[in-house]
């Protein structure tokens, strides 16, 4: 258990591709932190620096304030667990776990017990004279995370470690991933390119972006309040809509005018742009598929569409329209909320009408990208 | 009907075909196969052969018996293996025994290094080796004699002379062994090295177990090589029957002035010199058959 402190860390590769850009990160004792992007952000290459399988090139990493730059990955304390499990093909299940115990030269009695019972609250005592090549992809994983937790480090790091798994069992380990942090209650630095699972598992997001943090938060911070329109994009599925419209002041009200129609800014969000002090003018316009009502009637201030793709999600449906001036955007409507007739009236090439209220609107500049309400300076 | 006729008959003219191209594929596998063993059933028959030691018109010996090797080992004076031909054969045992121990350690080694780490020049060093091995051995053949004659390991030191001719370039020969490495995948040695091993502890726990046939593949040619070497053991063993390994000693016996009484010992000198290496693929060559890396990461 123990805090790990990221302080200007950078890395550039041989041919001078520089992967992280000063990375600066906080993360507290037992807190779970999951790493979040597209491929190639430097989510990958920031969690290998800290393990110690990647060189540093500028900056500090430490462990339980300890620098831990110089120090080999043996001598780090810490445990990983790999995408494709990385498992010793040689050795059984029982060896695998056991390996590290070994290398400690652990007395034999110590080491059983502790493998039994990594194998216990994994469920994998059954397997545990396998070898890993007759085990499935999720009893692989499990033996992966087994031999992570007998080891009792100080921070459990995780790169992608569900990426292999097919959907379903990826959402079954998923949960037990936070069963296990509960058990083990140790710092947690998780590697994912899903924002579903960041966003389910971690106490903390830091949302990457070429080399460049984007955005720290908790999953609420990053959700309601993206710093940028990348974070507000990458959150959230399916992803946010986007429109470049314009913001009009009048008086001390803000409206917004998509697509011929007019809405108002309410709630908390038109008090912020006018503590913000923001002026009229162009800007880029969010709301997410969630947020749109959707009419079949042309209401006041709807934006008239067309059904393009009707894709039903089983509990919802997704419907990608696109507006008359050929705007895409894609709703995200409740099956529950539609009788059969409306069901059936979604064909493609009708005719619907969208809106929205206006506090569920995110405002960015469209220069600098950056969340006119939440944005940093 | 008519299409379950057609098909029936599609199916039994693809079975004779089958079985005349089998039959044809057999019978010229088999001849291969036989010319190709004809050298060696004569040879083990002729070691056998006892009424006497030239050459004879015939295969299968009229008196058979183990007095070829008897000889091959037995001095009248000396005893049990006071022959020249016992010391040559320890000659080249030492030899073989020795260099691939050596050339195992030094190949691996420099295969993981190349395979592993990297390190300025990495390429352009790979590079320099493969260009180098383009050139004959026999080319450094007498600057080498020059300065194994001055460390004094020629003619009867040549043991020691030889292994260090072989060992010396030997890690030059990393190409199959890397390319083996290359297919380990390198998570499996940042998984060790996060458990506590360290390099030396990643090549020995994790990487040379599952690279067991390369490494079976290395002591093999690493043994084969001296152990049938003619050119360099007998330059450098010069004339010195202490210095000489069994292909040199024995093809000594070959010249007109010997090859009358020792011809059939030749044979059985053949024979004997098969044995280690049969015994070393006997035993080995069963790590050949699996590959082991089933299952270590997603496949």
């Amino acid at each position: 258990m123990a805090s790990v402190k990221l302080t200007n860390v950078k890395k550039v590769y041989d041919n001078n591709v520089v992967a992280v850009h000063d990375f600066n990160l906080d993360i507290k004792d037992k807190e779970f932190v999951v790493f979040v992007g597209p491929s190639g952000c430097g989510k990958s290459t920031t969690l290998r620096m800290i393990a110690g399988l990647e060189e540093i090139s500028d900056g500090t990493v430490e462990i339980d304030g300890e620098v831990v730059n110089d120090l080999q990955p043996k001598d780090r304390d810490i445990a990983m667990v790999f995408q494709n499990y990385a498992l010793y093909p040689h050795m059984t299940v029982y060896d695998n776990i056991a390996f590290s115990l070994r290398l400690k030269k652990l007395p034999e009695d110590v080491i059983y017990a502790k493998v039994t019972n990594a194998a216990e609250i994994l469920g994998i005592t059954p397997y545990l004279m396998r070898k890993p090549r007759a085990l499935s992809g999720g009893q692989r994983q499990r033996v992966a995370i087994g031999r992570a937790m007998v080891r009792d480090s100080k921070v459990f790091l995780m790169d992608e470690p569900l990426s292999n798994l097919d959907a379903k069992l990826r959402n079954q380990m998923r949960a037990e991933i936070i069963l296990l942090r509960q058990k083990l209650d140790t710092t947690f630095v998780y590697v994912t390119h899903d924002q579903t699972e960041a966003m389910t598992l971690g106490d903390r997001i830091v949302i990457m972006k070429d080399g460049y943090i984007m955005q720290v938060g908790t999953p609420t911070e990053v959700f309601e309040m993206p710093n940028n329109l990348f974070v507000a994009e990458f959150i959230g599925a399916p992803k946010m809509n986007i429109l470049k419209t314009e913001l009009s002041k009048e008086g001390d009200k803000y409206f917004v005018k998509p697509c011929g129609a007019k809405i108002e800014v309410t709630g908390e969000k038109g008090r912020l742009l006018q503590e913000k002090g923001v002026e009229s003018g162009e800007i880029i316009l969010g709301v997410r598929p969630e947020h749109i009502v959707l009419a079949s009637e042309p209401v006041e201030n709807a934006i008239p569409c067309t059904l393009e793709v009707n894709e039903m999600m089983g509990s919802e449906l997704h419907l990608h329209v696109y507006t008359d001036e050929g705007t895409r955007w894609i709703v995200r409507v409740p099956t529950i909320d539609l009788t059969s007739e409306q069901r059936e009236g979604l064909v493609n090439g009708a005719r619907l009408y969208i809106t929205f209220e206006g506090k569920v609107m995110h405002f960015f500049d469209p220069e600098s990208e950056k969340n006119l309400i939440y944005g940093e300076e | 009907m008519m299409t379950k006729d057609t098909s029936m008959k599609k199916h039994m003219g693809m079975r004779a075909a089958n079985a005349i191209s089998n039959t044809v594929i057999h019978i010229v596998l088999a001849v291969i196969a036989v010319i190709w063993l004809l050298p060696f059933v004569f040879i083990v028959l002729q070691s056998f052969r006892v009424e006497n030691t030239w050459q004879v018109g015939y295969v299968i010996p009229k008196q058979w018996g183990f007095a070829n090797y008897k000889n091959l080992l037995y001095d009248a004076t000396k005893g049990w293996f006071g022959t020249p031909f016992a010391k040559w054969y320890l000659n080249t045992f030492i030899t073989a025994l020795v260099t691939a121990v050596l050339q195992t350690v030094f190949v691996l080694c420099m295969s993981y290094t190349l395979s592993r780490f990297r390190f300025k020049m990495r390429k352009a060093l790979m590079q320099f080796m493969l260009i180098l091995g383009m050139f004959p051995g026999m080319l450094t053949m007498i600057i080498l004699y020059r300065v194994l004659k001055d460390l004094g390991l020629t003619q009867e030191n040549a043991v020691p002379g030889l292994i260090l001719v072989y060992v010396a370039s030997s890690g030059m020969g990393y190409y199959v062994s890397k390319g083996f490495f290359d297919t380990i995948p390198k998570s499996l040695d940042e998984a060790a090295r996060i458990d506590g091993a360290n390099r030396a502890q990643v090549l020995w726990k994790i990487i040379l177990p599952l690279a067991k046939p390369i490494v079976i593949y290395t002591v093999l040619t690493a043994f084969m090589a001296p152990w049938g070497d003619f050119v360099f053991a007998r330059y450098i063993s010069f004339g010195s029957q202490a210095g000489m390994n069994v292909a040199v000693g024995m093809w000594n016996w070959l010249q007109l002035d010997q090859i009358g009484q020792k011809y059939t010992m030749f044979c059985a000198g053949g024979v004997v010199v098969a044995i280690p290496v049969v015994i070393l693929f006997l035993c080995l060559q069963r790590y050949y058959v699996e590959g082991v890396t089933g299952g270590a990461v997603k496949g």
